[in-house]
């Protein structure tokens, strides 16, 4: 079955509410292409789901995009500094913060993907994320008796995933490093994948590089050159610092929506 | 005495011993350079793990926006991602991990969380990563702080986002190490004065030696320029 269709279409089939899985990792290789048209469409309620996020999570804050991030750590790394809108929105009441040591995400991911409840994780012993978060609780191991906590499931409705290369039927290879992009795809109902290249039916076939992401998992699939910029994508480029400098400015909702404006289109990538 | 940035990254790369496992995450230039410095020098069989499942990259081209970038994978000798990274440290088998936050007490609580409530903080932090799993299962958690005064290094954090096995921690002014559950002093770099850590530091300076940590060698500080030559350990400075 072909998926192909255009960034917009993708987009719409995000229901305002979801439970959102971003790929990546901070500046690298997140959906940014796929993030700018959701803040476009003015997507609401979003609850979004990353091991550690930057710019993604800071621009659909800035939207008014969001009602939750589960996540270890949001932030631009060192040298663009912390992410400004994120916290706001966070220190304002307007975005719930459910913290998590990186590792419960991907406990949580996991469980979601083997179809169960929850996963039992050592650590968070001394924590008051423990205590305070109520997607932690202490669980006994049967058979010992030992006590560990238990971190409940997230199931994403959708993820969405920026990709080198994917067919139009929904395979996707990601080249370098995947983060917990894998895993994000077998955990949630449906995947989303944004991608650099489109390649032919018989490609995967034909190549000893098989896709990572697996066509049945997949409902809808983007060409995106440049998807993941002003990030990184592996491979391909780096930064762009001056787009990334230039958002970081900005200040208004006006600001961001002419900036969103000169950089997509109707759902195309301009 | 050398500039901060290089005393400390020579001050973590001597924490590592040769043959441990260790690994950094995002945000974690200088610990990165420490880890690239120790195999470079005293422990060429540490094994650098990392975010993009990099073992042990070879000459990495260090870029200034992430410590988690696809040079750290692409010039290694194996894949082992995050996720098995944390496995290795739940079953007991990582040495070291590096860590940061923004308060720490003399108990050795790291706060990477909040200031002020935890539902409507007076300041969202970015969050401690891997912290809260990290601090307690892996054998030695290394902390660097890049700001060492009375509200970093202060009486009581006001949220423990991890406690557990911490023990050392290295500031611009000096290395604290954990001795008998408590934060006491181990070296002072160079150039500073113990009444200037008191000073800044809000809990009482406690000490069994004192000594100076040693200041980097010309050794160090020819491999520090072979391996970053972009200085990235100095990007928390600017």
């Amino acid at each position: 079955m072909n998926k192909r269709c255009d960034l917009d279409q993708a987009v719409r089939g995000i229901p305002d509410g979801a439970l959102l899985g971003l790929g990546g990792n901070t500046l690298n290789r997140a959906p940014m292409a796929a993030v700018m048209e959701m803040a476009r469409q003015k997507k609401r309620g979003l609850r979004l789901v990353k091991t550690a996020g930057g710019m993604d999570v800071d621009l659909l804050c800035y939207a008014g995009c969001v009602a939750s991030v589960d996540a270890g750590f949001i932030s631009y790394e060192t040298e663009y500094s912390l992410c400004q809108h994120y916290r706001k929105a966070v220190q304002d009441g307007r975005v719930r913060a459910n913290e998590h040591a990186c590792y419960t995400v991907i406990s949580a991911l996991r469980a979601a993907s083997f179809g169960i409840p929850f996963m039992p994780v050592r650590g968070l012993q001394i924590s008051d994320l423990a205590a305070v978060n109520d997607y932690f609780q202490p669980v006994t191991d049967p058979f010992s008796g030992e006590t560990l906590n238990a971190v409940k499931a997230l199931r994403p409705d959708v993820s969405v995933i920026h990709a080198q290369l994917a067919d139009e039927r929904g395979n996707a290879l990601i080249e370098g490093p995947k983060y917990d992009d894998v895993l994000l795809s077998r955990a949630s109902r449906t995947v989303i994948v944004t991608a650099e290249r489109i390649v032919g039916e018989e490609a995967f076939a034909a190549s000893a590089q098989k896709a990572d992401i697996p066509h049945f998992l997949v409902s809808a699939v983007v060409h995106v050159p440049r998807g993941a910029s002003p990030g990184a994508c592996a491979g391909l480029y780096g930064v762009a610092d001056a787009n990334l400098r230039e958002f970081l400015g900005l200040g208004t909702p006006e600001e961001l929506e002419s900036w969103l404006a000169r950089r997509v289109s109707h759902g195309q990538a301009l | 005495m050398g500039r901060p940035c290089d005393v400390m990254t020579v001050c973590l790369a001597r924490l590592i011993r040769d043959g441990e496992t260790v690994f950094h995450g995002v945000s974690s230039h200088m610990p990165m350079v420490a880890t690239l410095l120790a195999k470079a020098t005293h422990a060429p069989n540490a094994v650098h793990l990392n975010i993009p499942g990099g073992v042990d990259p070879h000459k990495p081209r260090l870029v200034s926006y992430t410590s988690a970038g696809d040079d750290l994978l692409e010039t290694a000798e194996a894949a082992f991602p995050l996720q098995e990274v944390f496995d290795l440290s739940m079953r007991g088998g990582l040495d070291v991990a590096f860590l940061s936050g923004v308060q720490f007490d003399r108990l050795g609580s790291v706060n990477a969380s909040v200031i002020g409530d935890y539902p409507r903080p007076k300041v969202r932090l970015p969050g401690g990563a891997g912290s809260a799993v990290l601090i307690p299962t892996a054998k030695r958690a290394i902390i660097w702080r890049t700001k060492h005064d009375r509200r970093t290094f202060c009486e009581k954090v006001d949220f423990v986002t991890a406690r557990g096995h911490v023990s050392d921690i290295v500031t611009p002014l000096c290395a604290f190490t954990m001795y008998g559950g408590e934060l006491i002093l181990k070296t002072i770099h160079p150039g500073v004065s113990i009444e200037e850590i008191a000073e800044n530091t809000a809990f009482p300076i406690r000490y069994l030696t004192l000594e100076q940590t040693p200041p980097p060698t010309d050794e160090e500080l020819r491999a520090l320029d072979h391996i970053d030559p972009l200085h990235t350990r100095n990007l928390e400075f600017r």
